[in-house]
């Protein structure tokens, strides 16, 4: 899984997010190191619809412009645990190898 | 026209790039993102805003449709491949010009520069224009198949048979003498077309590729008379 999929996924994990909420969540989540812009954004949210990982919530018109709000469906909050759970036995095993080696301390 | 229109504007004539299904289903909202996320006063689209537009854009019409099957998918990404790999082969005819002449010369010492330069005419030269053209019709077939036109599979069965015929062509020729990379090249271009026709002609790519029957020539052919 891409990162920028990953981090679009994980803004929408605990709640409903419409599009620029995900790109500002997205810059929070990443300590503002990814920063998407919103081509590259809904390019994204697309392709997640179209693969079934997420789906519009709801639909509101503000300041007489459309806001989707999307939400994650439960395939897709089974793949984006299945990647968290990858990274973090990875980043474990990094972690322990580099204390057995005297490296940085956890 | 002020600020926020001329934005608008520019916004817009980037959005046209997309496919139409995608700019059906999302245009007003990303233009609302657009325009939340542009600065105060802003007149004119950036240059790494537009690129990022156009990268998009690019992308919606390279992805096949939602309905497209997974067998089709996979069909389509290998035409992509193909059309990547057919440019290789461009690069391998030229880069090896000199091995193959040199393989000519150790069987046909008297080689003279008229003889080669007819070798160059008749086998490489349409071989080096061939590439680039090929890689496009390579192009078209994985947007026809990823749009599910029914004549995509007739076009394509044609295009994998004629490869095959130059592949023989190739062989006896002696191409496994004299251009042993480039044959090598071209054998992989066509053994992921082979992969790419497995794939559109298996059972469960077939009713996404049923004949339209709003087509002309069907209903010509289904008309009373």
């Amino acid at each position: 899984m891409q990162e920028a999929t990953f981090l679009i996924l994980t803004a929408l994990a605990a709640d409903t997010q419409h599009g620029y909420g995900i790109l500002a969540d997205v810059a929070e989540i990443s300590g503002g190191r990814v920063r998407l812009r919103p081509g590259t954004l809904y390019t994204a949210l697309d392709r997640l619809r179209g693969d079934g990982l997420i789906e519009v919530d709801r639909e509101e018109i503000v300041d007489g412009r459309l806001r989707r709000y999307y939400r994650l469906t439960g395939d897709g909050g089974e793949q984006l645990a299945a990647e968290a759970a990858r990274l973090q036995a990875n980043a474990r095993a990094a972690l322990a190898r580099l204390d057995l080696a005297g490296g940085v301390a956890t | 026209m002020n600020d926020r229109e001329s934005l608008v504007r520019g916004y817009r004539r980037l959005l046209a790039c997309y496919p139409r299904e995608f700019r059906r289903e999302n245009e007003e909202e990303l233009l609302g993102v657009l325009l939340s996320t542009a600065a105060d006063g802003q007149r004119w689209v950036g240059i790494a805003e537009a690129a990022d537009l156009i990268r998009g854009a690019l992308r919606a019409w390279l992805r096949p449709p939602r309905q497209c099957p997974p067998t089709v998918r996979a069909a389509v990404r290998l035409m992509y491949a193909g059309a990547v790999l057919e440019l290789g082969v461009l690069v391998t005819v030229i880069v090896t010009e000199g091995s193959v002449r040199s393989a000519i010369l150790a069987r046909y010492p008297g080689l003279t520069a008229a003889q080669w330069h007819a070798v160059v005419l008749t086998h490489l030269l349409p071989d080096e224009i061939a590439a680039p053209i090929v890689a496009g019709v390579w192009l078209w077939m994985a947007w026809a198949s990823s749009r599910g036109h029914y004549w995509a599979r007739v076009v394509f069965a044609v295009i994998c048979g004629l490869e095959v015929l130059s592949m023989v062509t190739a062989l006896s020729e002696s191409a496994a003498t004299f251009a042993p990379a480039d044959l090598a090249a071209g054998a992989a271009v066509w053994i992921v077309h082979a992969a790419a026709a497995l794939l559109i002609f298996s059972k469960p790519s077939a009713p996404f590729f049923r004949p339209n029957p709003n087509a002309r020539f069907f209903r010509v052919a289904d008309s009373p008379r």
